[in-house]
């Protein structure tokens, strides 16, 4: 006979307080420090466990307005509180109040069981990566299981498994949902991302071509690429332009002054005029990391840039702001072109300024080349092959440059340098030479940081090269290309960062392109997405079958593990050994009714059953009651007898 | 097609009503709706479907729970008005797997009964009070569940759970006191039974003259001293008004039926004989007058 339980009250108390603990984390990192004052308080209020009088309470109350107060101040404006995220701030810091002082009086309503699932919802206004992503499926199932502890006032394995199947349920729904639910074309807005404030590092809008060593060699990702057709461009066009270079002043390339004029305005599309030919196209998503500069990369030739983004004369690419947080952008670029015609004659002016001081070895040289061979593209073959023939060393740590004249000293002296180094005297030499030059820098990304089509570009890809004006069109020159060797302390460093640990890496950057795919495939899933999905199923029967069979079987794992779940698990020995028998008995015909004993079913079955049972209905109570080890291994045995007999 | 049947059964069995939750869960979903569409927060997304699928997923869950449950009204006992009865519910659980989360809605109050293990039986006790004597009609007699999200309460009517009879609330003098001041004696005033010895009390007709002119002083007694076997209640001598009457009668008969006393109660329709009808009809009979 059962009465009904004493109040839960304590246990409700504590899972309550497990909902906020668990939804709070992300919050924390996006409160300010008065409030987190404030709900220290609170915690250690919570701790003392003392229930607090109503002065004590309108006391919190001042304070934490007071906190509030202080945390919001400067953006406590109109035009403040018109911006979606101060007002979401401020909602959230007056519900955080809201709860605490609930929260203290030790007394459970209504509106603190839902807040947790309203803080939760606020937090996705803060973050949307791929650790928030994971931590808001657990959030879910945490706030489930607590939902479903309280309910069931059970064991904690067994609210699990109900949560688990409950769960599991959902899955398929969530699934379905998030695939086929129809979006519209908002863009996604952004309001947080803490947890990238580190700037990513690359030559952009300066180069110094001095005598130091280079400062980016890091691992660190600035960017990843994930290439629509499924295919990576090869090696020889995977160059990423960054900004375009046109003054040497001492050892400093800038890029050319605001005030010259141009042929082409800034836009975010590049028009047929500027260009002879395009070819091969190719589209593709970039996740670029904060680097402070508004400079983004896209694929030389940039043909398409993404929204907010305007392509310039120059084809460098670039925000009105600075990339303070990470962009996800979708762009397009032409890997075969010739463009460059309609150059004014003003930015060729520019591109052929050099001034014979800065490298009076280099001025004499080029001069001397000018001289010899008449036509442009000639200069610079000469140019090349007077590279290749110097045997040019690549190093990331030159020796011996006089800083006084690092180009003259690199070309003709030391004969070591980098990216820059080369890019620096190569163009130099071709202004020497009559020929228009400017340094583009950016990131020559490498094949081997690729998986299927995603291509990881790091610190250590920043790279510099040459375009040169031949016969109206602008063309690429890699001049590092020209390097013989590489010393021993570069390939060492090289070594170090590319090929040491290789599976590790390899491992790595299985994991980052999982990290991509992720990204682009939840976090960012779009109108554009699904109507990339829709046009695959429609268009081809292979991914159609893949895309339907990959649900059906994962569906599949989420019935499986549910039935697994759903098993009541054996809490009697002997009744479960005898389960196989008593389903065999059932398929005679034989039912055990559920409050019928084992006795009076073997009973009734004897009366006309064809088995004979005494030895079970025996072993079966003496493993049962006398709890024997014997008996329950025979009784086993013999259930296996009679099935296979039967 | 068998399982179609029994999962419309079900359906049909188990009564499905929303609570409080549901509507915060509507108005939750319209909010994610709103902050994931406005600003494609996938996230957000993700959290709307996840809310809407697991309230979708909540209805078989419950209904699962709650389908091998059977309860069956097992009576109150004697049920008085007023006073704090006891009605017993048997909640047997039919199916292997454990139910979860159950209460019993008895008229206006809920007994919490928590889980009960598959192919197991639980007696539930529910404590109430009768407002008045009669028939009482229970509007509310159900076994629900708000398992597993309490967006939904799974209801189950309780077999034979229609009406009780409540009996008049036992109140008034009590037995012994009452044949104290007015006891149900046999014989009469003229049934002679002889002389005993005078007390000094007694009247002085009472005074057996014959014996004082024998010097000895006696006094007459009667048969109607006796006091009578079965005892006699007189409905309308009872009390004032027919509840009090009622109500006193109900102790009366609680108090012989402890003192293994027969009685006869006359009522305006008719005699109450204990030795003809046992306590309970005798007592139904008072509930429904």
């Amino acid at each position: 006979m059962r009465y009904s339980p004493n109040s839960h009250s304590t246990k409700e108390l504590k899972l309550l307080d497990l909902a906020y603990l668990t939804v709070l984390p992300p919050i924390l990192l996006i409160t300010k420090l008065p409030m987190l004052i404030f709900m220290a308080t609170v915690v250690y209020l919570i701790y003392r466990d003392k229930r607090l009088s109503d002065k004590a309470i309108l006391g919190m109350t001042l304070w934490g307005l007071v906190a509030i107060a202080i945390s919001m101040f400067g953006s406590f404006n109109f035009a403040g509180l018109s911006r979606l995220k101060v007002f979401v701030e401020l909602i959230m810091y007056l519900l955080i109040l809201a709860v605490s002082l609930q929260r203290l009086t030790k007394e459970i309503n209504f509106y603190q069981i839902i807040s947790p699932i309203l803080l939760l919802a606020i937090s996705l206004f803060f973050f949307h990566t791929l650790p928030m992503l994971i931590y808001v499926i657990f959030e879910i199932f945490v706030l489930l299981w607590i939902i479903l502890a309280y309910r069931m006032q059970s064991s904690i394995e067994e609210s699990l498994k109900m949560t688990g199947m409950l769960f599991l349920l959902s899955l398929p729904w969530v699934i379905l949902l998030f695939i086929f639910f129809p979006r519209i074309s908002f863009e996604h807005a952004s309001y947080g991302f803490k947890n990238e404030e580190v700037a990513k590092e690359g030559y952009d809008g300066k180069m110094y071509a001095n005598e130091k060593a280079v400062g980016l060699l890091s691992d660190r990702i600035v960017f990843e690429v994930g290439f629509n057709s499924g295919k990576i461009p090869p090696s020889s066009k995977l160059y990423f332009r960054g900004s375009v270079l046109y003054i040497k002043k001492g050892k400093e390339w800038k890029p050319m002054p605001i005030g010259v004029l141009r042929r082409y305005r800034p836009a975010r599309y590049v028009t047929p005029n500027r260009y002879d030919y395009i070819k091969d196209i190719v589209s593709y998503r970039v996740s670029l990391y904060p680097t402070k500069k508004r400079w983004i990369y896209l694929l030389d030739l940039p043909i398409e840039a993404p929204t907010g983004a305007v392509i310039d004369s120059d084809f460098s690419v670039t925000l009105k702001g600075g990339v303070n947080e990470p962009v996800i952008y979708d762009a397009g670029s032409a890997l075969e072109y010739k463009y460059g015609r309609g150059t004014l004659k003003n930015v060729l002016d520019v591109a052929l300024g050099a001034d014979s001081k800065m490298a009076p070895r280099c001025a004499k040289l080029g001069a001397k080349i000018a001289k010899k061979y008449k036509s442009a593209s000639q200069r610079v073959k000469a140019i090349l092959k007077f590279f290749l023939d110097q045997n040019l060393m690549y190093s990331l740590r030159p020796k011996g440059l006089d800083p006084k004249n690092t180009t003259d000293s690199f070309l003709f002296d030391v004969k070591q340098g980098y990216c820059v180094h080369f890019a620096d005297s190569f163009a130099l030499l071709c202004r020497f030479a009559k020929v228009p030059s400017r340094v583009v820098t950016g990131y020559k990304a490498k094949p081997k940081n690729s998986v299927k089509n995603y291509l990881a570009v790091k610190e250590k890809d920043a790279h510099a090269w040459v375009e040169v004006y031949i016969d109206n069109s602008w063309v690429r020159v890699d001049p590092t290309a020209t390097a013989k060797k590489m010393d021993t302390l570069s390939m060492n460093i090289i070594n170090q960062t590319d090929t040491i640990k290789d599976k590790a890496s390899k491992i790595n950057l299985y994991l980052l392109y999982i990290k991509y795919k992720v990204e682009a495939w939840i976090l960012y899933y779009s109108h554009f997405r699904q109507m990339q999905l829709y046009e695959n199923i429609k268009n081809s029967p292979r991914f159609a079958l893949v895309f339907v069979s990959t649900l059906i079987v994962l569906f599949g794992i989420f019935v499986l593990f549910y039935l697994y779940l759903k098993k009541e698990r054996c809490t009697d020995k002997a009744l479960c050994i005898l389960a196989p028998l008593l389903k065999r008995l059932e398929k005679e015909g034989y039912k055990k009714e559920t409050f019928e004993s084992i006795s009076s079913f073997f009973n009734r079955y004897s009366k006309d059953g064809e088995i004979d049972i005494k030895s079970i209905d025996r072993l079966y109570h003496e493993c049962k009651y006398k709890e024997s080890k014997d008996a329950c291994y025979k009784l086993k045995n013999e259930i296996k007898r009679i099935k296979k007999s039967v | 097609m068998k399982s179609l049947k029994i999962f419309l059964q079900n359906r049909k069995r188990i009564k499905q009503r929303a609570t409080p939750f549901s509507l915060f869960v509507v108005v939750l979903l319209f909010g994610l709706f709103f902050e994931a569409y406005m600003h494609n927060f996938n996230l957000v997304y993700i959290t709307l479907f996840f809310v809407f699928a697991t309230a979708f997923s909540a209805g078989p869950i419950g209904i699962r729970n709650i389908k091998n449950i059977e309860a069956k009204f097992d009576g109150c006992g004697r049920l008085f008005a007023n006073i704090l009865g006891e009605c017993r519910i048997k909640v047997s659980n039919k199916g292997i797997y454990t139910a979860w989360a159950l209460d019993i809605l008895f008229e206006d109050k809920k007994i919490y009964i928590g889980s009960i293990k598959g192919s197991s039986v639980e007696f539930v006790k529910v404590e109430y009070i009768a407002p008045k004597r009669g028939y009482l009609y229970i509007k509310e007699c159900k076994i629900e569940s708000l398992f597993p999200l309490s967006t939904v309460r799974f209801q189950i009517d309780i077999k034979d759970c229609k009406r009780v009879v409540v009996y008049p609330q036992p109140k008034g003098i009590p037995l012994s006191k009452y044949l104290a001041i007015s006891k149900n004696f046999i014989g009469d005033e003229s049934d002679f039974d002889g002389v005993g010895t005078y007390s000094g009390s007694e009247s002085a007709s009472r005074i057996h003259w014959a014996s004082v002119a024998k010097g000895e002083l006696a006094v007459k007694k009667f048969v109607k001293e006796y006091q009578s076997q079965k005892l006699e209640f007189d409905f309308i001598k009872a009390a004032n008004s027919d509840e009090d009457r009622l109500s006193q009668l109900t102790l009366w008969v609680l108090e012989c039926e402890e003192a293994k006393l027969d009685f006869v109660i006359y009522m305006p329709n008719g005699i109450l004989d204990s030795q003809k009808e046992n306590i309970d009809e005798i007592l139904t009979k008072f509930a429904l007058y």
